[in-house]
């Protein structure tokens, strides 16, 4: 195949003058039609608040590139999706890279200098490449179509656990309309691309420089051989190819003019939501800003420009949708509708030319694009829905500030209201008298310091549940007693310490979250140590990324990376190997929020025990329930939690004999719902600090939670 | 128009406190102070005449306590009451419920409202009686206990219903200016956030003392109360014993306690 240095592809062979010129009058209509869509929606997104993203924008901009081109976020928990999409992504640029190139060489460098690049052998692998490119394009829309059509994953349906069938916002046919108009324009451009070429090729089959390159376009060739055989004639050919051609063009630009105005425009908006994203989007809220005089996010135009482009960078992929724990026990939440209800919304008032007046702009209530202080009060704010957004939706903090104007209005459950009141007025959310915080202490056969009258090298916050739960009081004791035995000198606060806060500011009280934060700052910084250790990881969490902003910067560990180095450094010696059958649940604030994976899992083999993962692990870990605030409020009466429907993840695990958990939290729930699923007896809940313990232990001595054997 | 709401600083309780020396009270530092629940109940009322209203309605809170008792003040702030009056002067200290009934009459003079609102009791002290008395001191007519209620403002009478022994509903009309109790459970008392509590502690507190109202210390105190807490202690726990044995043995037991517990009387 002898490449002739003059083949290129004919654009306006035998066209009119005129013709073109309604080309390109076409052409330019489509490209002003993008540009004020583009502009309708700057102007929709810059009616939004200040975002006050954090500098560095190259950085920012590198990494969003390297998520994009790697298809990383995507292929999550997805790979067949993430596959399909990387076809179409690659497939799409390519192609589009190509007509940019046509347009380069043609419109641009030809015109202004007189030469042309886009002939010859460049041209050869030019037409190689694209022609691959529409494969790989249309494999994708393929596999897209199948998808939708007959495999159906659930994620995909879009009926929504917050509205009932019949309510005017209940029905999302439009959206489903839309992705397959999406599928079918996109692969009819494909399809008609390569039979245009295959025209084509038969129209100059007698110009040997056309016919003896055809299998640079090895599509186009195929299907040209085929048309000749069918006897299609060059006249025929070309004839066929006037009209297609026109309907492939405007095809194409009617679908860049419809960028802006549709789904497609995720392009644009995903890359934009991914280069703002903010890192810590749940680990460290947002504090009120300084000049909203109210509470909260009552209107639409509360959101950052961010979060409203972050509103239409969703695609509906469920992926949130599949991970959220209210969603998965029937709770009125899915975290996709919150997001695509609040960009409905944002489309009908901020879209439109004039700003409604205020009043219009209010996002809670139950109307259309409203979004209900049932679905608000179902999330338990353990992230799920942030770790696998593809496209860096922060779900998190939207709900949050969406709930401090019902918190600021009283809209809220009666239990939560009494137990805000209580933490307001005790220090701590069991409604105790300061002076009782360490009380559990006096169990100990030995005395904790007062790190707020002596120096220590370690202070331990002990958090509300560890203080006051009996259940996890023992805990407490037992992780007392392995500081003191291996020489750690160590000490709390005393009645010094205040409920973190790191749930108060999660139900979005944030002023008490205030009140809580300065608290502790203040006896912190009163406190003489080196280093802060916690056994909460929701304390964990808010000193580690929140308290920074009151001022308070501290090193602080969760109490699993403590015993691991204890452990490694021989100051806790193991008496013996505890041979269990074992799984573990990552608590949602140490593992999504800290990366805190490792250090419980390295404690768990060093024990001895044989570690069975559930499915739903690490980042992935499916929240006890009692996230967000939802441990003061109470579960609708016979519905199912999510610890119950952890507890039945748990079961199925052959012959398992213990649940370990590393978080106060988590021992309570956990108990309970092993209990109430009707798996007790089967294997049982401990915390983890109680195996060390055991591990620790002479085997003839009495521990202080004897593990039950597992049931046949 | 004016709506006026008594409210009262009352003292909880801590664990394991401790009685003063001279046996009047508890120590003060195991005390915890809130706002009476009843008077929640009793804002929230007002507060709900205030919001309901087409006219303007002023919501006034006053309470007789020391500096302390701003804090209760500045959660009806909080709530949504216009202004605040607090009256103290060291002479009030150690007044009962009917002193206190005086120096709120002298505010209710002061202020002129169609309906003056109490809780129907503290939670601490329990008398009931300082609303009543207000009335009384005003000579306005009053009703204690209300369960439910509608007044709309510049109206000359409100309605209530209060409800009776034996499940009976009473349902009355009362003239104003008047005073009224509040049960609890009349309403849901809204939640006052941490921010409009801060929000409150820019507003001023008028602060009155004796002087400012015209009454002699005299009126207030000891010298003023009808009543003298004589002490405040702890009980002695019960004691129980089984009696065991035979019928004989336990009577002859019981015989025997009987007559040491009146003294070999019996």
């Amino acid at each position: 195949m002898a490449a002739s240095d003059t083949v290129t592809r004919v654009l306006f062979e035998d066209f009119t003058p005129s013709s073109v010129r309604l080309f390109y009058v076409i052409g330019y209509t489509a490209i002003a039609l993008f540009a004020y869509g583009v502009y309708l929606q700057v102007r929709k997104y810059r009616r939004g608040a200040p975002a006050g993203i954090s500098p560095g924008l190259l950085p920012r901009f590198r990494s969003m590139v390297a998520t994009v081109l790697s298809h990383r976020t995507l292929a999550r928990r997805d790979k067949q999706a993430g596959a399909a999409h990387r076809l179409i992504f690659y497939g799409f640029v390519l192609l589009f890279l190509g007509t940019a190139t046509i347009t380069v060489d043609y419109d641009i460098v030809g015109p202004l200098f007189g030469t042309h690049f886009w002939h010859g052998e460049f041209y050869l692998w030019f037409s190689l490449v694209l022609d691959v490119a529409g494969v790989l394009l249309a494999g994708g829309l393929l596999y897209m179509m199948y998808r939708r059509g007959w495999l159906k994953p659930p994620k995909l349906d879009y009926a929504r656990p917050d509205r009932a069938p019949g309510d005017p916002d209940y029905d999302r046919s439009g959206y489903r309309r839309e992705d397959w108009a999406f599928l079918w324009t996109l692969l009819t451009i494909v399809a008609t691309g390569y039979v245009l070429e295959a025209l084509r090729l038969v129209w100059l089959s007698d110009r040997p420089d056309v016919w003896d390159t055809r299998w640079w376009s090895p599509v186009g060739a195929a299907l040209a051989q085929g048309m000749r055989a069918a006897g299609m004639t060059a006249a025929s050919g070309g004839d066929w190819r006037g009209d297609l051609w026109w309907f492939h063009g405007m095809l194409a630009l009617l679908f860049i003019a419809l960028i802006p105005f549709t789904k497609v425009k995720h392009i644009f908006t995903a890359m934009g939501s991914l280069m703002f994203r903010d890192p810590q989007a749940a680990q460290r809220l947002p504090r009120v800003p300084a000049q909203q005089t109210h509470a909260g996010a009552q209107f639409i135009t509360d959101f950052t420009w961010k979060q409203l482009l972050s509103l239409d960078a969703c695609t509906k992929c469920g992926r949130c949708h599949e991970a959220c724990p209210a969603r998965a026990v029937g709770a009125p939440l899915s975290p996709r509708d919150v997001i695509l209800s609040l960009r409905e919304f944002a489309n009908r008032t901020l879209g439109a030319a004039q700003l409604p007046a205020t009043l219009e702009l209010d996002v809670h209530g139950k109307g259309p694009g409203q979004v209900a202080m049932e679905t608000l009060w179902s999330c338990r704010s353990c992230m799920a829905c942030v770790e696998v957004c593809p496209v860096a939706i922060e779900h998190v903090p939207i709900i949050v500030q969406m709930r401090r104007k019902l918190v600021e209005e009283g809209q809220m459950d009666p239990q939560l209201r009494k137990t805000l009141q209580t933490i307001h007025k005790t220090g701590n959310s069991f409604g105790e008298s300061r002076r009782k915080r360490a009380a559990w202490t006096k169990q100990l056969p030995f005395a904790v310091k007062d790190a707020r009258k002596e120096r220590v090298d370690v202070l331990w916050f002990v958090g509300d549940y560890a203080s006051f739960d009996p259940r996890n009081q023992k805990v407490s004791a037992g992780f007392a007693t392995l500081l003191r035995d291996a020489g750690v000198d160590f000490g709390i606060l005393y009645d010094g310490e205040s409920n973190a806060g790191n749930d108060v500011r999660r139900v979005g009280e944030e002023g008490l979250y205030e009140v809580l934060a300065e608290a502790n700052v203040g006896a912190l910084s009163a406190a003489s140590f080196n280093s802060i250790v916690t056994t909460d990881p929701h304390s964990y969490n808010t000193i580690r990324n929140e308290y920074p902003d009151f001022g308070g910067r501290y090193a602080i560990q969760h109490y699993t990376t403590l015993l691991l180095e204890l452990l490694q450094q021989g100051r806790l010696a193991l008496a013996r190997k505890l041979g269990l059958r074992v799984t573990f649940h990552d608590p949602c604030h140490l593992g999504r929020f800290n990366r805190g994976y490792e250090a419980p899992r390295e404690i768990l083999r060093l024990l001895g025990c044989e570690l069975i993962e559930m499915g739903r692990c690490r980042s992935n870990s499916f929240c006890c329930g009692a996230g967000g605030g939802r441990i003061w409020i109470p579960d609708p009466v016979g519905a199912d939690k999510p610890a119950q429907n952890r507890m039945r993840e748990a079961a199925a695990i052959e012959a398992l004999q213990v649940f370990v958990v590393s978080c106060p939290k988590d021992l309570t729930m956990f108990e309970d719902a092993l209990k109430t699923s009707g798996n007790e007896g089967k294997f049982v809940v401990r915390e983890l600090i109680e195996l060390v313990r055991e591990a620790l232990a002479q085997p003839q001595s009495t521990p202080a939670a004897p593990i039950a054997p597992a049931a046949a | 128009m004016k709506l006026l709401v008594a409210v009262k600083q009352v003292a909880a309780l801590d664990e394991d406190f401790e009685i003063r020396a001279d046996g009047k009270d508890v120590q003060a530092e195991f005390l915890m102070r809130d706002l009476n629940e009843w008077d929640d109940f009793s804002l929230e009322e007002a507060m709900r005449i205030k919001e309901a209203a087409t006219s303007p309605v002023e919501l006034v809170v006053v309470c007789v306590g020391p500096e302390a008792a701003d804090e209760a003040l500045r959660k009806c702030m909080a709530k949504g009451a216009d202004r605040a009056i607090r009256v103290w002067d060291a002479a009030i200290e150690g007044s009962d419920s009917m002193a206190i009934a005086q120096l709120i009459a002298a505010v209710a003079r002061r202020e002129q409202p169609a309906l003056l609102f109490a809780g129907a009791q503290s939670s601490d002290h329990a008398f009931a009686s300082t609303g009543i008395a207000t009335a009384a001191l005003l000579d306005w007519p009053h009703a204690a206990v209300l369960t439910e209620l509608s007044y709309s403002p510049g109206a000359r009478s409100a309605r209530f219903r209060r409800e009776l022994e034996g499940g009976l509903l009473h349902e009355m009309e009362i003239d104003c200016p008047a005073v009224l109790t509040i049960q609890l459970g009349i309403n849901t008392p809204r939640y006052a956030s941490l921010r409009a509590i801060k929000q409150a502690a820019a507003k001023p507190i008028e602060v009155l003392s004796l002087a400012d109202l015209s009454l002699p210390v005299s009126a207030v105190g000891a010298s003023g109360s009808l009543s003298r807490v004589r002490r405040m202690y702890i009980p002695e726990k019960g004691r129980a014993q089984m009696i065991e044995g035979s019928v004989e043995e336990q009577a002859a037991r019981l015989v025997q306690i009987i007559r040491e517990a009146t003294g070999g009387a019996a």
